[in-house]
């Protein structure tokens, strides 16, 4: 099967073409599911672009989608689900929801913004089976997880007792390979562990009640671990003391911590405040971007703060409870899990007259636009916990556009307005800016090499963008997605379901540490270590797992 | 003679607890579990070398094929369908919903009450909850609500209290509020201090606990029947305690509903000083897993309609009994055990465990295998979070629910 897209201007910052600049059109062409170079062959399908602008499917690297909080957030919140009922279509009576949507609602609304691959940030290993299933429902997504790990007990034991690098890497690897994961998430790092010894805080240097271990200790443990079984994407962190004033210092130790080594900090936004001003809560996203700035071993992504109803789900419990008094709707659900982590669930309304919520929008933005790097910066909104990732095309706009971004802050909360920068920072993105935001740098920093790209051999997932000046208007709609060479969108509207696929990351590890894995799952969890495991035929309704055989790097 | 094969490690989906560390011996189409296993278990697991029942479509036997058209025929004239039963794995759950969304129905499991009675407390407020691994190894005081759990769950104090806890320590309390622990509970709990109050309206002993636990006092001499001080003290201890839990099986309890909101209201007022978490009681037929597929698929719980390409959801009127009042098809689904259909006046159709006793016979009629024993499948467990692969004990000669369903749906 040969397609070519004629006409199009091609925006591929990872190859170094930029034909929104230039002005210059040129056709792709698509074999079996792959890009390949020009040629004269006769197409089975053409599909003339007019010159739209072409761009390599969305990767979105932390949005949660699945997994065990996403449906206690939709049972919670079921007003979200009657609120935002089906979409016309011909394809079934499940989609609907938009802080929380369906499985597929979520594989649709994100094909619509042309986005075709999105990584799950919180899988539990003791809910990795179902986050898998859910994630086969999503349509037309590839999707992969990052497993929560940090704060299991096995780890904090092995910690204290001592143990080597080497016995902690087989004990990751063994995980990663266990519950199809694709990267390490850390999650406030020891910190969802001590609440459940009632510890109610955790800073970057506090022990464990229980385990004497350090949040310093479990991330930098961790770095090492993913470093030395050569899994591509750093550790992704959730730091301590989420949402908390003052805890830009705890942001900016937590860099130093480092000493270089590769780190993503994930949605920094929550992790950037100060205590200055009379309200004793102010932006510390200057500290924050400056550092990052200088410190090219470090990545972020923001966690936009958007106006609206939305609901937060984390495995955070511990931030979760300490926040619940804030939760809109009243209600919230925690749970603590198998030795292993926690969730909690706060539906959360952000509303833009509150000078904390205002404020929060003004960090994000700052953030945004201070950290000078395209490459190592990710747009974000935590989906849902900092709002639905279908304000991504308003959040491209306000990145994009200086007056209508100062027109917005102006309607905000007057002391909000007093306390930011953000109406001084003259920086718009460009369009080729958001490419690599949402494209080339995330599948960069993945370690997925044929995809975030246009170049031949990269997968053909596609979307193609009529310009337009208003760059809301712009994204909100796509002319056409193309997965794995399929048109699945076309004006807008979905078309077809595709399925995508899962991926996962298989390191070599020390597999002498299966029988201590076995012995902890018979006597402490009292679940088979066997049936914990999750094959590769359960992905995918047996279609398997894309697999990324990780080289061990320096040890 | 076929050889006797022991099968180690088998996982069971029954009850919704998740043991999965079952012996199962299987000799030809012969299956029989050894120790370790309950009762309900080593009855639902038990095989005999006998014939399976063929379809049937009006009483008279059928190919597959048949009866697959029969039911496909019934369900296109359908007005109102209620896909019930839906004792299923995760492939099957899939399947009743696509069944769903190609015909339209109500989806609900036949073991949903208990499961409504808790969400009336939880979708009101939420709640705090755990997992089986927390209270294995965490709980040091478990406060157990209503009858006995034993009966139904035959191993539930022999998981929740192993020998060795991580954290518990030696001084590990249950005290039941309700009635008394019987023999197979107190063996079970032989290392733990047992302490029983006895009450028949354990809502207002819950209710007294709580307000003393938030350290007033609430006015009368007994609560439900528990004398004022003895629940002063429980609630000093559950003050003391490092994780305190509390169970119920809202199925079995009358005001399951409000012993729901009671025990969540007592673990949240625990939290604010100490660590507490409810661990509700069910999951039977894999009603936590297909609840969790629909969560995700329609956006709703159990009790919910698929009609002209919209969904909706109503904890009462989509409930089997209310929905039978409006329905004119029945789908009954029960592939973990003979679970019989409720008596129905409109056509039905049965994909259903092979030694099911109709009362009346049902329009069609396809006999299916069972998860864990026919085919592999995945189930939940009860506390939602972990899942479980069921494996095949032997070779398959029925077809799954999931199987039976697409040839269904596919004609």
């Amino acid at each position: 099967m040969r397609l070519r897209l004629k006409g199009g201007r091609v925006l591929d910052p990872a190859n170094g073409e930029n034909g929104v600049a230039s002005g210059a059109v040129r056709d792709i062409e698509i074999e079996d599911g792959r890009i390949v170079a020009a040629t004269d062959l006769k197409a089975d399908a053409e599909y003339d672009l007019g010159g739209a602008v072409v761009m390599a499917g969305g990767i979105d690297l932390h949005s949660h989608i699945a997994g065990g909080k996403m449906n206690l957030a939709r049972l919670l919140m079921q007003e979200d689900r009657r609120a935002f009922p089906e979409m016309p279509g011909n394809f079934c009576g499940c989609g609907g929801g938009r802080a929380v949507p369906t499985a597929h609602a979520t594989g649709c609304r994100y094909a619509e913004l042309g986005y075709t691959t999105v990584f799950e940030p919180a899988m539990v290993g003791a809910n990795a089976r179902g986050a898998h299933l859910e994630m086969a429902d999503i349509p037309n997504l590839d999707t992969g997880a990052y497993l929560v790990l940090g704060n299991d007990d096995y780890f904090q034991r092995l910690l204290a007792a001592g143990a080597g690098q080497e016995q902690v890497n087989a004990y990751v690897g063994w995980m990663i390979e266990a519950t199809q994961a694709f990267a390490i998430k850390i999650v406030n790092p020891g910190g969802i562990n001590a609440f459940k010894f009632n510890a109610r805080k955790m800073d970057l240097d506090e022990a464990n009640p229980h385990y004497g271990v350090t949040p310093r200790k479990v991330l930098t443990t961790l770095i090492q671990a993913v470093t030395e079984l050569g899994i591509p994407h750093p550790i992704h962190l959730h730091g301590c003391n989420l949402g908390v004033p003052g805890n830009d210092d705890t942001t900016l130790a937590t860099m130093l911590a480092t000493e270089g080594r590769r780190l993503h900090l994930t949605h920094l936004q929550f992790h950037s405040y100060g205590t200055e001003g009379d309200r004793r809560f102010s932006s510390s996203a200057a500290r924050i971007a400056e550092m990052v700035n200088a410190n090219s071993n470090i990545s972020v992504d923001v966690g936009q703060v958007m106006f609206g109803q939305t609901i937060t789900a984390s495995a955070d419990y511990m931030s979760q409870y300490r926040n619940r008094g804030l939760a809109s709707p009243k209600k919230s659900i925690g749970m603590d899990i198998e030795l292993d982590a926690a969730c909690g669930v706060v539906p959360f309304e952000y509303k833009d007259k509150s000078f904390v919520n205002a404020l929060q929008w003004a960090i994000g933005l700052e953030l945004f636009l201070l950290v000078e790097d395209p490459w190592r910066i990710f747009l974000t909104t935590d989906h849902p916990n900092g709002g639905p990732f279908t304000t991504y095309p308003h959040l491209i706009r306000l990145l994009m556009d200086r007056d209508f971004r100062n027109a917005q802050l102006a309607t905000l909360n007057k002391a909000a307005q007093a306390h930011t920068l953000l109406g001084q920072i003259t920086r718009e993105y460009t369009l080729e800016e958001i490419a690599i935001l949402t494209r080339a740098a995330p599948a960069r920093i993945l370690g997925l090499t044929d995809k975030g790209h246009l170049g031949p051999g990269a997968v053909a997932d596609i979307a193609v963008h009529t310009e337009d000046a208003d760059r809301e208007a712009m994204f909100s709609t796509t002319r056409m997605v193309f997965k794995n060479g399929r048109l699945i969108v076309k004006d807008g509207v979905v078309v077809e379901l595709a399925q995508g696929t899962t991926h996962v990351a298989r390191p070599e590890f020390d597999r002498s540490v299966e029988k201590d894995m076995q012995r902890w799952f018979d006597e402490a969890v009292g679940l088979k270590a066997r049936h914990f495991r999750i094959s590769d035929g359960e992905l995918r309704g047996g279609a398997g797992p894309t697999i990324l055989k990780c080289e061990g790097g320096a040890s | 003679m076929a050889d006797v094969q022991t099968i180690e490690n088998v996982a069971c989906g029954f009850c919704g607890l998740g043991c999965d560390d079952l012996t199962v011996e299987v000799e030809g189409r012969q299956v029989r579990a050894k120790a370790p296993v309950c009762p309900e278990a080593a009855r639902l697991l038990r095989r005999l070398d006998t014939a399976d029942p063929v379809a049937r479509v009006a009483g008279e036997t059928a190919s597959e094929t048949e009866a697959a058209d029969a039911a496909r025929q019934i369900l296109a004239s359908a007005r109102a369908p209620l896909i019930g039963g839906l004792g299923v794995d995760m492939a099957g759950a899939g399947a009743a919903v696509d069944l769903a969304i190609r015909f339209g129905g109500v989806l609900d499991h036949y073991a949903s009450e208990g499961l409504f009675r808790n969400y009336a407390a939880a979708q009101r407020t939420g709640w705090l909850s755990t997992t089986l691994a927390e209270v294995r190894n965490r709980c040091d005081l478990l406060l157990v609500v209503g009858d006995d759990p034993s009966a139904t769950w035959g191993r539930l104090f022999e998981r929740f209290f192993p020998a060795t806890p991580l954290f518990a320590g030696a001084n590990r309390r249950v005290v039941f509020l309700g009635a008394a622990p019987g023999e197979k509970a107190r063996g079970q709990l032989a290392g733990a201090q047992v302490v029983h109050h006895a009450t028949e309206d354990p809502v207002a002993a819950l209710e007294a606990l709580g307000t003393l636990v938030a350290g007033r006092r609430p006015p009368g001499e007994s609560f439900g029947g528990v004398g004022a001080e003895a629940l002063a003290a429980l609630a000093e201890e559950l003050r003391n305690a490092h994780y305190a839990v509390v169970t119920w099986n809202a199925a079995d309890l009358a005001d399951g509903d409000l012993v729901a909101t009671r025990a969540t209201a007592l673990v949240d007022r625990l939290n604010v000083t100490t660590r507490a978490g409810v661990f509700p009681l069910g999951g039977r037929d894999n009603i936590i897993g297909v609840n969790q597929l629909l969560l995700w698929r329609l956006g709703y719980p159990l009790r919910s309609a698929v009609r002209g390409q919209a969904s909706s959801h109503d904890g009462t009127l989509f409930a089997t009994e209310a929905a039978l009042a409006d329905a004119d098809v029945l789908v009954w689904i029960s592939a973990f055990r003979p679970e019989p259909p409720p008596a129905f006046a409109g056509k039905v159709i049965a994909l259903a465990h092979p030694e099911t006793v109709f009362d009346k016979e049902p329009d069609v009629l396809i006999p299916v295998g069972t998860p864990g024993v026919d085919h592999a499948g995945t189930v939940f467990r009860m506390d939602s979070i972990v899942s479980l692969p069921l494996g095949a004990l032997r070779v398959a000669t029925l077809p799954s629910v999931a199987e039976a369903v697409r040839r269904i749906a596919e004609g």
